[in-house]
């Protein structure tokens, strides 16, 4: 596999992420590529997308190509009273649909598992807005509290059974279809209100933390909001951290705290993590945890455009006076030109000036 | 050039439909009247620019960030479940998505269903919902004919004034759901284009409150 411009630039944005969570003091951490495949398939649905790689080991054991590295550090978590502050950069294999096949996804992140408090949430988080300015000097990272939307659909008494199609609804800032679902169930237009101003509300963090205080919440969406407003005041002065309830993930494994990072020019996050408490559970592990990845394949489009050009200069010589040759090359190269020397001019070779080398000298 | 919004609009009739929306919400593009053989259109004094695409390809320009905002049909969204916002349902365009078959029949839940359609998700939703197995047939087109010659019990389609379904000897047994066209965005361009993105929208819901 040859070594690519995009391989250049993931390689070079790790080394930049890499140091600054370092500075925070996380260690590498390294999977093996391979897992077993029970550890996914109890949790399939945690993976983004549901097709895995397998194939029988030697064994007999059914392995995976390690679809997701989160799992994989988790399983190796062993009760500690001090928290286990990890990074990693991995190559996972999934298929994100059907249609599209398996790729090989590069990604890089870190996870923080143990007794959290308030300051290791914090500290994620500032490390999450950290890598993005890291990527690009303007990036958002939308924060959401899963309790907030949650705990105000309890508070108000809403059917549990309408509330996946209205955290859905409310995924896609649907107005019109969270409304009208409401009102056929029953439900206030007051509440139906408040529903549309949560799912709309867009500011930076502590100002949003502000604006829902504001509102009517019930005791479980005001809990949430508190746990919400301690985050915000400890971020405090870290640029670029807004508030969007719109925000989902799913709730098997992530609660409280979840974020998505953006940055302009790629459509889709670039960063995605949060608490994912609920998961750590599934897998019997007494402990709190947060995270987030960096999915450092989706960067290939800050690539600048490549070069127009090949080659500057093409000589064309017939081999008969490798010396000669080679002085020539030499100092063209150290006027920084970029040439290339051949005996037939390359198939769809681009090249700016084409040179013959003849008799100890170049002509044109 | 890129602070303009790009705007994506289906080709046909609901696109003409929509655009005049957008011109009476003050986002209009004089280029357009008079198009040409050009494919884009800008409005630089409204930070607009327009291109028409298939309808059914509009989600994916949206999505993938081409378009910042577009208008697309609900039956495309509900199918491809695009990774977008919906903000607005504009009313127009409307038709149904129904389960027709002849007049006569009648469902033997003892029996797999066979179901002809082009909306597969859709059509398997809406069973999935109903606890109904099905046996689905994928078809490109044409899809009336499939219980006219006992391909299929049933069609899931579109349904707009019924003209064809009678015209063919069918009739809608069930309707899935209503379809109009939506006003969708891109979420990155929503977030780093907030003010024109809400600005646009909401300018064109009170035009649309104004014409209903």
């Amino acid at each position: 596999m040859s070594y690519s411009r995009a391989d250049g630039l993931t390689d070079g944005i790790f080394t930049k992420l890499a140091d600054i969570w370092i500075r925070r003091g996380y260690t590498r951490y390294r999977v093996s590529r391979f897992e077993e495949y029970d550890l996914y398939a109890k949790n399939r649905s945690f993976i983004t997308g549901s097709a895995i790689l397998t194939f029988t080991d030697t064994d007999g054991r059914l392995m995976a190509l390690k679809p997701d590295v989160t799992l994989s550090v988790i399983r190796n978590t062993v009760p500690s009273p001090a928290l286990r502050k990890l990074y990693y950069c991995e190559n996972v294999y999934r298929a994100a649909d059907p249609s599209s096949g398996f790729s090989e996804i590069r990604q890089a992140g870190l996870e923080c598992i143990g007794p959290l408090g308030l300051f290791d949430v914090c500290e994620v988080i500032t490390l999450a807005a950290r890598s993005l300015a890291a990527l690009s000097g303007r990036y958002i990272l939308d924060l959401s509290h899963l309790g907030l939307l949650g705990g105000f659909l309890e508070d108000a008494g809403i059917d549990p059974a309408l509330r996946p199609e209205l955290l859905r609804l409310a995924g896609e800032k649907n107005s019109h279809e969270a409304r009208a679902l409401l009102a056929r169930n029953g439900v206030s237009p007051h509440i139906a209100g408040l529903f549309d101003t949560m799912i709309h509300l867009r500011a930076p963090l502590e100002e949003a933390a502000a604006r829902l205080s504001a509102l009517p919440l019930g005791e479980n969406a005001a809990q949430a909001l508190s746990e919400l407003a301690r985050v915000a005041r400890a971020l405090r002065g870290i640029q670029g951290i807004y508030l969007d309830l719109s925000l989902r993930s799913d709730e098997r494994y992530y609660e409280g705290v979840v974020m998505r990072g953006y940055i302009p020019g790629v459509p889709s996050p670039v960063l995605s993590g949060g608490r994912y408490d609920g998961l750590m559970r599934r897998l019997h592990k007494e402990a709190g945890a947060m995270g987030f990845a960096v999915y450092l394949n989706l960067l290939e489009r800050m690539l600048p455009a490549p070069e127009a050009l090949d080659a500057d200069v093409l000589i064309l010589h017939d081999g008969a006076d490798p010396e000669g040759l080679m002085r020539k090359v030499s100092a063209l190269e150290a006027q920084g030109v970029r040439v290339r020397a051949d005996r037939a001019v390359p198939e769809g070779l681009r090249y700016g000036k084409l040179l013959r080398y003849d008799g100890g000298e170049v002509h044109e | 050039m890129n602070d303009m919004l790009n705007v994506a609009l289906p080709k046909g009739r609901l696109g003409d439909k929509v655009y005049a929306l957008f011109e009476k919400a003050g986002y209009g593009c004089d280029d357009i009247a008079d198009p040409g053989r050009k494919l884009v259109f800008e409005s630089p004094e409204h930070g607009v620019r327009y291109f028409y695409v298939k309808p059914s390809d509009v989600a994916i320009y949206v999505e993938r960030g081409a378009a910042d905002i577009g208008v697309a049909g609900k039956d495309i969204l509900l199918e491809y479940a695009p990774e977008v916002y919906e903000l607005l349902d504009f009313g127009v365009g409307k038709c149904r998505m129904c389960v027709c078959g002849r007049p006569d029949f009648r469902d033997d839940p003892s029996r797999t269903l066979r179901v002809a359609t082009k909306f597969t998700r859709i059509t398997r939703d809406y069973y999935a919902a109903l606890g109904r197995s099905i046996d689905m047939i994928h078809l490109n087109g044409s899809i009336e004919l499939a219980p006219i010659l006992g391909l299929s019990d049933v069609i899931v389609d579109i349904v707009e004034t019924g003209a064809t379904l009678r015209e063919n000897g069918l009739a809608v047994l069930a309707e899935v759901c209503g379809i109009s066209a939506r006003l969708i965005a891109n979420k990155v361009s929503y977030k780093f284009k907030y003010e024109a993105v809400t600005a646009l929208a909401s300018r064109l819901h009170d035009r649309i409150e104004v014409t209903q």
